[in-house]
């Protein structure tokens, strides 16, 4: 075990709450944990030497950080500053069926459902989920009630300031028919280590539309995910923007809970400089007719290195499951790395499954056909990469997130080294 | 006509594709204003021609020399090869899914407007341009907004490549198998789309298997590519007789470098 966990479980074991039943449970199994290194599989390219030498500390003082303004769109706004929920950027009346609330602060049947619920979809294996189980400190409870179609989006900000820990934990629930979006976002200065975890239940024919925005850079440490249970005819859509840094890992979990539940993601991620980025995206089908539509793709420059593993997980009972993964990556120099693993394990015997991972330079031919009308090589090069990730942001729902990222993503091309 | 100084003047060129000799001795000579034809059967050099000219990676010119407007051609990288006036209509145009038509187009034109000393053009400016060109052509302006050729039809596309010489303006235009995949209708429009750009300062290379295209597109000139080179010679005419007597005959009148194999 490394001292940073030795350190973290102490720190937890100071906290008395009413997640206390839950904290113990996960504190249970991280003593039982080994820290991982090279020889564990779902850590094997992401070396977490960056955690180990992490100074980043928990800061107690009052922090004033606002998340940055997206034009055109008006959001529920749900900050974090430091790992600490501020109420004060929270709206003062929300929607009608619409509750957001710090755990603790719930009625004692409410409370006592929050915390049946919390991390229940959230799988075990993941060793930083456990550290947030046991130290988010602050847990904020989103419901939406049955039949609700809330308009504006709910943004979870989480914000830090330099050489900060947080460790952020948002429980969200969906009431049958209901309508939300949700973005998630970290915006960090350096330094600092964050976990961010999110636990959403999507009731039978509710609709969930989500964004996770990971574009911290440089010297911050961002672990998190995001983990979807889907009921009967339930839908999600979620679109992932990331870039690297020393250390940035997302875990996703989607699991088809019950029948005809129909899941999109689509992944994007542009890596450049020493940076790592690792997107582990696992979907179980559990339940039948359900279907799930996976697109990843990624560019990665200089000595970036990329991790992606999917697996798609077909049970028994999952008999009519469509599921298709796609992996796409472009590779910039000589020396950026990618390490895709698509993985498909099919257990029923009615389903039509397609998975697949390319790692290609760019497609000569389009490069020629742009120079024949006079583009010349280095701008066709950037039109193509990012025509590339386009066509993935071109598929996101909400227009006012798609034109606020793709300048970002368009500036982000025009910093990455084209050879 | 004699007087006037040549647009492209292709001497002695021979090149070759992955080692293998397919352009060995071509020689052409293109003025101002002249639209020339040139056909061949299949596996002549036809498209090969096109590559070679617009600077392909992988097409090697291993002799000859070619000028465009007296400039060395062939010192000159692809896209320099397009700013200086030289368009290559493709026969299969590439689909470019997230890149759209609007973006590129404007790109295509800006790079030569940059290379010719001038501000890139406007948004605003370019799209009325834009849109006038895709009416000129027949294609919905919602076209402008979809990817690079993505999802277009075989005549979707050849009227997207003549929507960028529209707006592109080259001063030689190669326009490879432009007939092939088109009905009668499209076939037209692409004519007409061509007819319309012909000026005494702009020359067109018409690259083709079937004389049907020439019936709507009247060349100057008809040569016959046949073994890497240019066999025969002639107006409009021998199109017609190539058309009654197929491309067989060549078989009797063999180009001498094709003895040696």
């Amino acid at each position: 075990m490394s001292e940073w966990l030795e350190s973290a479980i102490a720190r937890a074991q100071g906290i008395n709450d009413w997640l206390a039943p839950k904290r113990a449970d996960a504190l249970d199994l991280l003593a039982n944990s080994q820290w991982p290194t090279r020889k564990t599989e779902a850590w094997r390219y992401t070396p977490l030497r960056p955690v180990e030498r992490s100074q980043a500390k928990v800061l107690t003082d009052e922090v004033n950080l606002e998340p940055i303004a997206i034009a055109d769109l008006s959001a529920i706004e749900l900050v974090f500053v430091n790992g600490k929920f501020d109420p004060s950027q929270l709206a003062k009346t929300l929607p009608d069926g619409v509750s957001i609330a710090l755990g603790r602060d719930l009625d004692s049947a409410k409370q006592t459902d929050a915390l049946n619920a919390f991390s229940t979809i959230k799988p075990q294996r993941h060793l930083f989920g456990l550290v947030n189980d046991a130290l988010a400190q602050d847990v904020v409870i989103v419901t939406v009630a049955e039949g609700v179609e809330v308009a504006e989006p709910i943004r979870i900000s989480s914000l830090l300031s330099q050489s900060a820990e947080s460790h952020t934990r948002v429980q969200v629930s969906l009431g049958a028919g209901a309508r939300l979006t949700v973005i998630e976002d970290v915006q960090a200065q350096g330094e600092s280590l964050n976990t961010a975890f999110v636990e959403y239940n999507v009731a039978a024919k509710a609709y969930l539309e989500h964004y996770r925005f990971a574009l911290q850079t440089g010297t911050n440490v961002a672990i998190g995910g995001s983990h979807f249970n889907l009921h009967d005819h339930a839908k999600m859509h979620s679109s992932i923007v990331a870039f690297g840094s020393d250390l940035s890992r997302l875990d996703t979990d989607i699991i088809h809970a019950g029948e005809y539940a129909d899941a999109k993601l689509n992944a994007m991620y542009l890596l450049d400089n020493k940076e790592l980025f690792d997107l582990h995206a696992t979907v179980e089908h559990a339940m039948a007719n359900g279907t799930t539509q996976e697109n990843v793709r990624g560019i990665v420059a200089d000595r970036a290195r990329a991790v992606f593993n999917g697996r798609i997980h077909i049970h028994r009972d999952a008999q009519k499951t469509s599921a298709e993964l796609n992996n796409r990556n472009l590779l910039m120099s000589d020396k950026a790395e990618i390490n895709t693993k698509p993985e498909l394990e099919i257990y029923a015997d009615d389903v039509k499954c397609a998975h697949g991972a390319t790692v290609a330079e760019i497609d000569k031919q389009a490069l020629y056909y742009l120079e024949t009308r006079g583009i010349s090589r280095s701008k066709a090069q950037v039109m193509l990469n990012f025509g590339f990730i386009n066509e993935l942001i071109d598929l996101m729902p909400n227009a006012a997130l798609a034109e606020w990222v793709r300048p970002i993503i368009r500036e982000r091309f025009a910093q990455m080294d084209v050879e | 006509m004699s007087n006037t100084k040549s647009l492209l003047t292709i001497k002695d060129l021979h090149a070759s594709v992955e080692e293998k000799q397919i352009i060995k001795g071509l020689s052409l000579d293109v003025k101002p204003g002249e639209v020339h034809a040139i056909m061949g059967p299949n596996g002549a050099g036809k498209s090969t021609l096109g590559y070679v000219l617009s600077g392909r990676d992988g097409y090697h010119v291993e002799s000859g020399s070619v000028a465009l407007d007296g400039d060395d051609l062939l010192a000159m990288e692809t896209e320099e090869r397009a700013r200086a006036g030289l368009f290559l209509a493709f026969q299969y145009p590439v689909e470019i899914p997230g890149v759209s038509n609007l973006e590129f187009l404007k790109a295509a034109v800006d790079a030569q407007r940059q290379a010719r000393g001038e501000d890139p053009v406007t948004s605003a400016d370019f799209l009325k341009e834009a849109k006038a060109a895709c009416k000129q052509v027949n294609l919905p302006v919602a076209f402008l907004k979809r990817g690079v050729n993505e999802g277009f039809s075989g005549g979707e596309k050849k009227r997207n490549e003549l929507m960028q010489m529209l707006l592109l303006k080259p001063k030689l235009c190669i326009l490879d198998e432009t007939d092939s995949g088109l009905d009668i209708d499209a076939l037209q429009v692409v004519a007409e789309g061509v007819n319309s750009q012909r000026s005494d300062d702009r020359s067109f290379i018409v690259v083709t298997h079937y004389q049907r295209l020439l019936d709507y597109i009247k060349p100057d000139f008809v040569h016959v590519l046949s073994g890497g080179k240019i066999v025969k010679s002639g107006d409009a005419s021998l199109a017609l007789e190539l058309e009654a007597q197929g491309y067989a005959w060549l078989q009797n009148e063999p180009a001498e470098d094709e003895l040696e194999g």
